[in-house]
């Protein structure tokens, strides 16, 4: 599966016709968020490489449990999508990662935040007494 | 090296693995496997009997079939993890990384397991994006 962020230029149409340009024989599906694509083993691993390129900090892949078209899945047969919302929260997200790995080839530190303190008593004695005022 | 990812099934997490060369064991893979080269009784449920009977080797018999189940899946692939990235407070976690109980017993047998784990918080803007990109980075160089 090969989502693209929101924050990228690239069309899932452009991704597949990328995809399909490379003359490897597997199965492309292009979909809202990118594209799915399937096939044997070493070729993926040959075609996700070069899919990176087209926009490395904006291009996310991951295994799909089910194949493309699958009637338990497909919308095309009005198949259950459980896994929507997750993938419409983590696409939305994406941008962040995006920043993080901008951030991480530039080699910027990212010190982390202090956690938060807890509210002493006397503190909140002192706001309690200021608002009886 | 083999990295365990919870949630299991984040794409996020998934291809920063990935991406920095190690291998992600994703309950994705697992239920390919399940769903293509097996004949499953009832389509939407990717567990067979066999499966919960599995599970008995995670979670005990009195534990609800629910976390059997999903143990049977995901227990297999935390004895094969050599090293674990764990997000807290993902928004998304319902639906089948909804359960907390097996969530919680997952966590339990990743840290029981003594391996180099990585716990990181879901970023909710750019600065934590930066914060948990560079820590994921840091820790799977630091694996070779």
């Amino acid at each position: 599966m090969i989502m693209i962020a929101p924050t990228s230029e690239l069309t899932p149409d452009q991704l597949a016709r990328f995809i399909h340009g490379l003359g490897y024989e597997i199965t492309i599906k292009e979909t809202c968020y990118g594209a799915n694509i399937e096939g044997d083993k070493e070729l993926i691993g040959k075609i996700v490489p070069e899919v990176r390129k087209l926009d490395p900090n904006r291009i996310f892949i991951k295994v799909r449990a089910y194949p493309i078209g699958d009637e338990r899945r497909c919308r095309a047969h009005h198949g259950s999508r459980p896994g929507f919302n997750q993938m419409e929260k983590e696409w939305k997200d994406l941008p962040f990662i995006e920043a993080g790995l901008c951030a991480a080839e530039g080699g910027e530190e990212c010190p982390e935040k202090p956690p938060r303190r807890k509210l002493s008593v006397e503190k909140l004695m002192q706001i309690a007494e200021e608002d009886n005022r | 090296m083999k990295i365990f990812i919870m949630p299991p099934n984040s794409l996020i997490l998934y291809d920063l693995v990935e991406r920095f060369g190690h291998q992600p064991l994703s309950i994705m893979a697992e239920l390919r496997d399940r769903v293509t080269e097996r004949e499953m009784e009832s389509p939407p449920l990717n567990v067979t009997l066999k499966d919960v009977t599995k599970g008995l080797k995670y979670a005990g018999i009195e534990v609800p079939s629910g976390v059997r189940g999903r143990m049977a899946v995901w227990g297999p692939l935390v004895d094969e993890a050599e090293a674990a990235i764990i997000m807290h407070n993902t928004p998304f976690t319902f639906g089948c990384v909804g359960c907390h109980r097996t969530n919680l017993l997952l966590m339990h047998r990743i840290r029981k397991k003594k391996i180099p784990t990585l716990e990181v918080e879901y970023p909710e803007d750019e600065e934590e994006g930066k914060i948990m990109v560079t820590k994921i980075k840091a820790f799977l160089e630091g694996l070779k």
